[in-house]
């Protein structure tokens, strides 16, 4: 079911050529959705349009069937359902400790501080930051951060989550850790949708791709269809994640049924015999 | 970040209240100010520096480190008095031995009582603290988010200058200065782009011009307040007998 949906966006910064032209996406209820393309090609441009902090030159942002306004009241209900994460936490996180940050988005909302608090601590032990919940932002590492800013939005407790390039920058421990937390926030109910340009973290992780480049979206479909289309892939300058082109290759050898679903990740592919 | 902010945030009395910190730091700097030096000032210094690393295990380091600059300056501004100059020369001041020595002790005993402080309070406490007394919401937003982005800022400056220096930025006087001028030129644009973004993320989390955030204010520990005004009251009584 489609809950959030960009409709012919366009929009070009002042002075500039376009950086979103005619652009059309959608986001499906609890499927988690890519937005694959290579730097520049607009994506955070998309994000920023997708919770109204920019609004379009033409077309329109629909969310549960209702175009959305740009009145201080529009936006506000706006941003309840939709929650977004900044790629530099540091452009997110202000206040004097973690747990603080974390209230904002809740207070805002008009709750009261009993109702704040219980979602401040649940916010923080889903993200599993609860230990850090005193410490001042610059005393945290880059992976702790980055889940303080998602558990900011988290809070508020948003039916759609925008997330702009969630892995950038890092390591392995962090993007394992973040990928867990963002799989506990959907096993809640929370539809993500996050910006990359890594074709192998779509492919492993996303349900949806919609394959980006110089603010056109080139198409949109199952992760498996998107990925696998090369001359797409081509020309977003991108190409095939390699655990696909090795799955497929497999089909082709009968090392999986033609029916079967393709492995996702490295341990998937591995475990064929 | 900063040692001062580091010890701040981690020492043993960190949760203590704001209430106890400042009614001990500001009691014992009013009793270095009012009474006569020998031996209230004596007293004030180690009780505080004992506070300080026994009570709050502020590490020894950071507390020397701390406290090296401005100590150093007020002994040497107290050596001063120990000669007077005039048309004939140099000559030692009668009484100045004296009065170098009360004003040293003074002077220290001031600055172990603010050392004591900032050692145990981080800043946003301080600031929260000025905001119940009455500082504008305003101000006090405004200064939280100075301090906040004031690392940031600063981290960035520190590795554009290490940028520079690996490009020979600093080889000679001259380039020193101009790369200088360079970095301080890069890092206004750098602010305004990062407030926009900062804006940016606060409007999506609903701001609407208000801060407010949930804070975990320490309560008033009773023994604590208690405790801190019976020193205080001994280091006066004292004060005043014995000297």
């Amino acid at each position: 079911m489609t809950v959030l949906e960009a409709r012919a966006l366009t929009y070009a910064y002042p002075g500039e050529i376009p950086a979103l032209s005619d652009l059309d996406l959608t986001i499906r209820r609890g499927r988690r959705l890519a937005i694959l393309g290579p730097n520049g090609a607009g994506k955070t441009t998309l994000l920023l349009h997708l919770n109204g902090t920019l609004r379009p030159s033409s077309g329109r942002v629909v969310l549960d069937g209702a175009e959305m306004g740009y009145s201080r009241s529009d936006l506000a209900a706006w941003r309840r359902r939709v929650g977004l994460v900044l790629q530099d936490a540091d452009d997110q996180l202000f206040a004097a400790s973690v747990a603080e940050d974390v209230s904002f988005g809740p207070l805002n909302m008009g709750l009261t501080e009993a109702e704040a608090r219980e979602r401040v601590e649940q916010a923080l032990a889903a993200m599993g930051i609860a230990a850090l919940a005193e410490r001042p932002p610059h005393m945290l590492s880059f992976g702790q951060k980055k889940r303080a800013a998602i558990a900011g939005a988290m809070a508020m407790r948003p039916d759609i989550l925008l997330l702009d390039e969630p892995t950038a920058g890092l390591d392995q421990r962090g993007s394992v850790l973040l990928l867990a937390a963002l799989a506990a926030l959907e096993a809640r109910g929370v539809t993500l949708a996050f910006t990359t340009h890594d074709v192998d973290l779509a492919f492993a992780t996303a349900d949806e791709v919609v394959l980006f480049d110089n603010g056109k979206a080139l198409a949109q479909g199952p992760a498996e269809t998107v990925l696998a289309n090369r001359s797409l892939l081509e020309a977003a300058h991108l190409r095939m994640p390699f655990v696909l082109e090795l799955g497929l290759k497999a089909r082709k050898r009968g090392l999986i049924a033609p029916d079967a679903p393709l492995p996702r990740t490295r341990e998937e592919i591995m475990a064929l015999d | 970040m900063s040692p001062i902010d580091r010890a701040a945030q981690l020492n043993r009395w960190r949760h203590r209240s704001l209430t106890e910190k400042t009614v001990l730091t500001l009691g014992m700097l009013a009793l270095t100010v009012t009474l006569p030096p020998y031996p209230a000032a004596a007293a004030v210094i180690l009780v505080m520096t004992s506070a300080a690393l026994l009570g709050a295990r502020v590490p020894v380091r950071v507390w020397l480190a701390c406290a090296v600059a401005p100590m150093g300056f007020l002994l040497v501004g107290a050596v001063s008095l120990l000669v007077q100059v005039d048309a004939t020369g140099a000559t030692l001041a009668p009484g100045g031995g004296m009065a170098a020595a009360k004003l040293a002790l003074r002077s220290c005993a001031g600055v172990t009582c603010l050392l004591f402080l900032a050692l145990t309070t981080p800043t946003s406490d301080l600031i929260g603290g000025l905001r119940r007394l009455g500082l504008p919401a305003e101000i006090a937003e405004i200064a939280l988010l100075m301090y906040r982005f004031l690392f940031l800022l600063g981290d960035t400056a520190m590795t554009m200058n290490a940028a520079q220096a690996a490009r020979l930025g600093h080889a000679d006087a001259g380039r020193r200065m101009r790369s200088l001028g360079l970095l301080i030129g890069n890092l206004l644009p750098r602010a305004l782009d990062r407030a926009r973004r900062l804006e940016i993320g606060l409007a999506a989390r609903g701001w609407n011009g208000g801060m407010r955030v949930l804070s975990n204010r320490a309560a008033v520990s009773v023994p604590g307040l208690a405790l801190a005004l019976l020193v205080e009251a001994a280091v006066a009584a004292m004060g005043l007998t014995l000297s």
